[in-house]
């Protein structure tokens, strides 16, 4: 019972991290149809920007805000609060610059093309990891102390670190900044606008090529915060890291039903507790399998997703 | 193909009779174009036939001048037999792809099944579980493990990877355009993972009275996959084509890949081809004129897996060894660049593209990273650069020439809307405005991924 909660509580923190992602996929989905298969690299190169700013020299970062096991609470706090803001803010022009670049231009062309543009950026963006990170793993040094901070409360048979505390309090504001902004500003409606009917969207005034690329700079910084917390958290960095995690990420929106923001984190969730729950009681080996069967049962029997797609016929 | 070749019965007879028939047809068929444009026909023909012998051309005299004399990025055996395996590939997956539209991003399963069946049927593999059986298998009498005759193993293949490419295919048939992709590409993933997985498998199976107990049993070797393999051989002449036998394995995958290209054109332009490219051009009208678009569906995708099960079977036998992490999505994407780069449908493109990316891949940058090193100033090793080659000749051709450098013209006009527009003009026809449809953003109307036909499914359940 105690091994399953613990299990639980790991999947809750992986799932926070694939709704980070899932929704960058959901958004550009809802609003130009199109699986952006380049999503999961951007999150990759979140994550080596977070490795060059944070990581110090020895192991090959840059040390722009170090952050160690070593740097005093403050210091560490101001260091990953910067860390994130640079991430994000690269990583969100990134995902409008490849827009901008590789889909755009093929707005009016057939559907498979801008899906072939895309993991075209992907491979690029692969072999970008490859030139900067190296074809082999980068490691950091945990840099949050592994006590359990259940034990305040006399409870010791379950953990939970304060890495993964960590985690909830990075992603779970960003979650409801982002629904505030898309359903109380003026940018957010015109989100919405342009997801139901981009041509009446157009005709109303929306900017159809400003809200399409804001959409994407959403996205961007999304991906690159879970970078940051995915180094953080996981304390390791590899170019290929996007695929597996992107289409992770994807079956989740899918799972939830894309375009459906609310589904997103719900598949998240519930795709965290599976890859979780199966590493730890069928083998790791086996858990990508298993993430791709879920998508592919779910493809061919509900392509709407559990929560039903806010979008109309898109499947 | 000759013209004459037409509807002269069904079967496998009439089919070889057709074949024959296709053969005795090409020197008219030579005659005919040399007439019509004599230059092309001549350069092509010398291009040709330098190709057939430079295998040995290579062997003789070019590897040597390459190695002593100056250094020229020139492709060796093994490179050459991999442009004939993956051009086999290409003309597969152009099947699926050109033929009937269907974007497949999971090709590099069937490569993948392909090369562990002949691994499963023709290696010491078994021996670990006590099963040896030896059917004229090119090894000596009492071999352990299964030893089948390569030209069985590949039509086992075949039959076995064409299956699992209807197996794969059913579930998708719901599905259209991108969503479609997505799956073929988790079933490329699951398929290697399968593989890699099963190498020590436990489990107890109670059927009433059949009892399936297995115990810790090695099924696929794990990551470190099965080898040796047997390579291919021709029995009475005693012909080996393995990795040490030089070009006589380039010749046996150029017999392989004519095999594939005269499977393909033939069914280009069979009824099944037709009903294909009604379905790529528009599914709800081909359901509509009468076309089963279920079997067909279902015939691109075993059809265009066979190949990769030829491909994969003779990778495996020639290189004597086979390993799960050979089949990443990345080899799905690098047969699919190469469709797109020789041009989507066209069956000849698709063996030009295959020839020149693995060119690319396997000669031009291996040498270019030799250069480098070689040279005085300290470069990156380009070699390390091949994703960024792939991906930017995807975004290249994605946005300047989306049909490829030689386009099937028929699929030409259905991918670029203003490229019929300006063909047309060129050759001084009409703009058919039918064909010229202005497409809102990401509802294409032309493309597999148009919306709509879920409704005539619907009212048909009813």
């Amino acid at each position: 019972m105690d091994q399953l909660i613990q299990s639980l509580i790991i999947g809750l923190a992986n799932g926070l991290i694939f709704a980070l992602v899932a929704l960058g996929y959901t958004l550009v989905y809802g609003i130009i149809e199109l699986i952006n298969f380049a999503h999961g690299d951007v999150f990759m190169i979140g994550s080596l920007i977070a490795f060059a700013l944070m990581a110090p020299k020895d192991v090959g970062g840059f040390a722009v805000f170090p952050v160690t096991s070593g740097t005093p609470v403050l210091v560490m706090i101001v260091g990953i609060l910067l860390t994130l803001a640079v991430t994000m803010a690269l990583t969100a022009g990134l995902n409008a610059g490849i827009e901008r670049v590789a889909y755009r231009p093929l707005r009016h062309a057939p559907k498979l093309a801008p899906l072939i543009s895309a993991i075209g950026m992907s491979f690029v963006l692969v072999n970008v990891g490859v030139i900067f990170a190296g074809a082999t793993q980068r490691t950091v040094e945990a840099v949050f102390p592994t006590n359990n901070l259940l034990e305040a409360f006399g409870i010791r048979s379950v953990s939970v670190t304060t890495s993964q505390l960590f985690v909830g309090v990075v992603t779970v504001p960003l979650l409801f900044a982002l629904s505030w902004f898309v359903s109380r500003t003026k940018q957010g409606k015109a989100m919405r606008a342009t997801a139901q009917d981009p041509d009446a969207a157009g005709l109303m005034g929306v900017d159809i090529n400003r809200t399409i690329a804001i959409t994407f700079l959403i996205g961007g910084a999304l991906a690159g915060a879970a970078g940051v917390v995915e180094i953080l958290y996981n304390n390791v960095m590899v170019y290929n890291m996007g695929f597996r995690f992107g289409l992770i990420a994807f079956t989740a929106a899918v799972l939830g039903g894309i375009g459906n923001m609310r589904g997103a984190v719900f598949g998240a969730l519930i795709l965290g507790e599976v890859t979780s729950l199966s590493d730890r009681y069928v083998s790791a080996n086996w858990t990508q399998a298993i993430v791709f069967g879920v998508l592919v049962v779910i493809l061919v029997f509900k392509p709407t997703g559990l929560l039903g797609q806010q979008l109309a016929d898109r499947a | 193909m000759s013209a004459s070749s037409e509807a002269i019965g069904t079967g496998i007879g009439a089919w070889f009779g057709h074949i024959a028939d296709s053969l005795g047809g090409m020197g008219i068929g030579y005659r005919r174009s040399l007439r019509k444009s004599r230059t092309r026909t001549v350069i092509l023909s010398i291009i040709i036939v330098l190709g057939l012998i430079y295998p040995v051309l290579h062997q003789q005299f070019l590897a040597e001048f390459s190695r002593n004399v100056f250094p020229l990025p020139l492709p060796d055996d093994t490179a050459m037999t991999f442009m004939m395996i993956f051009a086999i590939m290409a003309v597969g997956l152009n099947i699926v792809v050109g033929f009937a539209g269907l974007l497949d991003l999971g090709y590099v399963a069937f490569y993948a099944i392909g090369a562990y069946v002949a691994a499963f049927l023709a290696s010491p593999h078994w021996a670990g579980l006590g099963i040896n059986l030896t059917f004229l298998g090119n090894v000596g009498p009492g071999a352990q493990g299964v030893h089948l005759p390569f030209w069985l193993v590949i039509i086992v293949a075949v039959i076995v990877v064409a299956t699992f490419g209807a197996l794969l295919g059913a579930p998708t048939l719901r599905l259209r355009g991108d969503y479609l992709a997505i799956v073929t590409l988790g079933f490329g993933e699951i398929v290697p993972l399968v593989f890699k997985n099963l190498s020590s498998l436990t489990l107890s199976l109670t059927l009433g009275p059949i009892v399936i107990a297995v115990n810790n049993v090695n099924l696929t070797g794990g990551v470190q996959g099965i080898n040796p393999i047997d390579p291919p051989f021709l029995p009475f002449f005693n012909i080996l084509f393995d990795s040490r036998s030089g070009p006589l394995a380039v010749y046996l995958g150029i017999f392989l890949l004519a095999i594939a290209v005269v499977v393909a054109r033939n069914l280009q332009f069979s009824r099944i081809g037709r009903s294909w490219m009604a379905i790529r051009e528009d599914e709800t009208a081909a359901q509509m004129m009468g076309v089963n678009t279920v079997r067909s569906k279902l015939l691109a995708f075993a059809l265009g897996a066979s190949l990769a099960g030829v491909a994969g079977s003779f990778q495996a036998s020639y290189l004597g060894a086979t390993t799960s992490d050979f089949f990443e999505f990345s080899t799905s994407i690098l047969v699919l660049i190469m469709v797109i780069l020789g041009g989507v449908g066209n069956v000849w493109g698709v063996i030009v593209g295959a020839i020149a990316l693995t060119y690319i891949d396997k000669t031009f940058l291996p040498y270019l990273g030799q250069r480098v090193q070689d040279s005085p100033i300290p470069l990156p090793n380009p070699a390390q650069y091949n994703f960024l080659v792939y991906g930017i000749i995807l975004l290249v051709m994605m946005r300047f020439r989306p049909q490829g450098f030689l386009p099937d013209r028929q699929r030409e006009a259905e991918l670029s809307v203003i490229g019929l527009a300006d063909a047309e003009v060129a050759m001084g026809m009409p703009i058919d405005v039918d064909n010229v449809s202005i497409a809102p953003p990401g509802q294409d109307e032309t493309g597999p991924g148009a919306r709509g036909p879920e409704t005539i499914d619907e009212a048909r359940d009813l």
